[in-house]
């Protein structure tokens, strides 16, 4: 009996329940977070906008790497294409045979370069943001100053030294003044974010008995972790950026060669190969975006809440 | 035998003088509170005695040798950080376990030290979580339960639970007691709360500015404060003061002129010259309202009705602050005056250097 009544209470609260949700979820809304209709279009106006300016000449891109070359250059101009194919991205590893190696070699020179980089970052970083030494300022300093400059202001001296150590025409042509350029940045990036994991985990495991190393290895790496990462993917593409003039000038032997001197193949005498060309471009820039994806899985905010009261 | 001696310690921070000598000794199972106002030095000198800072000149004693230059670890002290510090990527287990990791032992007996620890802090379901899913005193336990596998033989606290909510505060305070009685190792515990200090410490450090103020048992501090310091830092509310000069001694008694407020004969048995400034110190709590053998009439600006007592603030003629303290509920109205009194044995007199006059 008394079941049966606590049933129809049940369902004389959930009825107006089922009402009341709806206006507590409009209501819930913090004010501060509260736009009228005619805002919210504006903002996706305003995202649209910019997003298409950003994304245009991708889009572009794409289009003209579905078209036949013919289409390329008919009157007037059609921006989607007629006759949409993926031709180009076969045809195109018969025009440039090599293209497989030089998407490797980007990809390889990167890895490398971003290998290096946190092998060499990661220690420095820790040092810069937990030791006091002297001249540590001033190296801050010097390494933003080194930022200042861009690679192609050092190229003729770089040239030089490349050239006495024997390193022209190597992978290391590429490698060596890749990591080089992207180091200072990285160790600023990796400092600030050394110096937000609190100093109290440091001592915590000194009192108990922890070497500096073994601290860095089992409390401070795990922590950091979102900020490595972070450098990583920087660094990746920044050496996946910045291949191009260090190999056009450090490097002549195809077999070496990164995707952006690569594309030149498609150059021809007398024509480009347009569709060819950005099919090209768009598989070469496929695994910088699957690492992304991958690394992006490791950008785990608020890793430290609870470590210490705030 | 003392555990742990403190000899003439000091230290500098480059030109700054933190602990400007401090002498003392720790006996093995005593529970010792460093207390005193921020600034004093007490962090400083409990890092020192954890290694954490190192020493500018002194001593520091610990079992019968010296260990000024060694780490940590070998000093056999296990310590608990204001901000409990733990590693927010290992479960508590982990975290609990750690000291033992850094030692290499065995994984049965890490399991074994982990557990047992885990069970004397009631930690046992929450092993396999993250300290972030944990709410403050549990993250406080575990803590307490990094420091106490390692089996130190001195236990450093620094300010333990000064993040915690008042509720929390107090239950931890008698966990934290408890452990102490069970373990019966040697415990030092910073605050700057004297009611910690107070209800925890077998031994009480009031440290004043780098210098220890006086050193003594939580009632010796109450009833016979060494000077104005410690008088007015330990019991709460503070005690009040009210300046005066000498009129004579005779070794019996010393009258002391209060102002506007009379002459007040106190029994001192020191000889003092007439006309030194003197400070009265008398505590809010043993005042009693109507005459005593001392009495002044005030009138009360606020009046706090806390059930269990009722607080009254005003303002002698002199200026000075004055605050009652009585039980229960009794008749006082704001911008009313009324009489107190308090027993002549109750009071504290202090000299122009702000020691006690007995």
């Amino acid at each position: 009996m008394s079941d049966v009544a606590r049933t129809t209470e049940v369902a004389a609260a959930d009825s107006p329940a089922i009402v009341k949700p709806k206006r507590r979820v409009r209501a819930s809304k913090p004010m501060i977070d509260r736009y009228r209709w005619f805002e919210i279009l504006g903002l996706y106006a305003g995202l649209l906008v910019f997003l298409f300016f950003v994304l245009s000449p991708f889009i572009e891109g794409f289009m003209v790497s579905l078209k036949p070359l013919a289409q390329l250059f008919s009157t007037p101009y059609s921006f989607i294409p007629k006759r949409a194919s993926f031709d180009a991205y076969f045809q195109m590893w018969q025009s440039v045979p090599m293209l497989g190696l030089y998407i490797f070699n980007s990809f390889f020179i990167s890895t490398v370069v971003t290998l290096i980089v946190i092998a060499v970052v990661v220690p420095a970083a820790y040092a810069f943001a937990r030791f006091q030494f002297a001249g540590a300022g001033l190296m801050l300093g010097a390494f933003l100053a080194v930022n200042m400059f861009s690679g192609a202001v050092l190229l003729i001296p770089l040239f030089r030294l490349m050239r006495s150590m024997g390193l022209l025409n190597t992978y290391w042509a590429m490698i060596v003044p890749g990591a080089a350029f992207l180091i200072p940045s990285s160790i600023w990036l990796l400092r600030t974010y050394l110096i937000r994991i609190p100093k109290e985990l440091d001592e915590a495991a000194w009192v108990d008995g922890a070497s500096r190393l073994y601290t860095l290895r089992r409390v401070i790496l795990p922590l950091a972790m979102p900020g490595i990462v972070v450098v990583a993917i920087m660094t990746f593409i920044g050496a996946y950026a910045q291949q191009f003039i260090f190999a056009l000038t450090f490097n002549s032997k195809s077999e070496f060669m990164p995707l952006p001197i690569g594309l030149f193949a498609f150059f021809g005498k007398q024509e480009v190969v347009w569709n060819e060309l950005m099919a090209a471009s768009f598989v070469g820039v496929l695994p910088v975006m699957i690492v992304i994806v991958f690394l992006q899985r490791y950008l785990v905010a608020g890793l430290t809440a609870g470590a210490v009261k705030q | 035998m003392s555990q742990l001696s403190l000899k003439n310690l000091q230290k500098s921070f480059n030109e700054a003088h933190i602990i400007k000598g401090i002498n003392l000794e720790v006996s093995e199972g005593e529970f010792v509170v460093f207390v005193g106002p921020s600034g004093c030095g007490k962090s400083t000198l409990l890092r020192m005695i954890a290694g954490l800072e190192d020493v500018s000149s002194g001593e520091i004693v610990i079992g019968g040798n010296k260990v000024n230059d060694l780490p940590p670890v070998q000093r056999g002290i296990a310590m608990v950080f204001q901000s409990y510090a733990l590693y927010p990527h290992m479960t508590v287990f982990e975290n609990i376990a750690f000291p033992l990791r850094v030692e290499r032992l065995p994984q049965a007996e890490v399991e074994q030290r982990v557990n047992a620890a885990a069970k004397v802090l009631q930690l046992e379901s929450r092993l396999q979580q993250r300290p972030g899913t944990l709410s403050g005193g549990q993250r406080q336990r575990v803590a307490i339960g990094r420091a106490i596998v390692r089996q130190p033989k001195i236990f450093l606290f620094d300010e333990p639970l000064s993040n915690l909510d008042a509720a929390l505060r107090s239950e931890m305070r008698i966990e934290l007691m408890e452990l102490h009685k069970r373990l019966g190792s040697t415990m030092i515990y910073v605050t700057h709360d004297q009611v910690e200090a107070m209800t925890m410490a077998d031994k009480i450090v009031v440290l004043d500015a780098g210098t220890i103020s006086q050193v003594g048992s939580p009632l010796e501090l109450y009833h016979r404060p060494d000077n104005l310091f410690v008088a007015g830092f330990i019991g709460s509310p503070k005690m009040n003061f009210i300046s005066g000069t000498v009129i004579g001694s005779d070794g019996s008694t010393i009258n002391v002129d209060l102002g506007a407020l009379g002459t007040i004969a106190l029994p001192r048995t020191t000889k003092i010259g007439a006309g030194q400034q003197v400070t009265l110190g008398i505590r809010p709590e043993h005042l009693r309202l109507g005459k005593g053998e001392f009495s002044l009439s005030v009138t009360p600006k606020i009046v706090e009705h806390l059930g269990i007592h009722t607080v009254t603030y005003s303002t002698l003629p002199a200026g000075e602050n004055f605050v009652g303290l009585y039980e229960g509920d009794p008749k006082v109205n704001e911008s009313e005056a009324h009489d107190v009194g308090f027993a002549l044995s109750q009071a504290h007199l202090f000299d122009q250097a702000g020691l006690a006059i007995y």
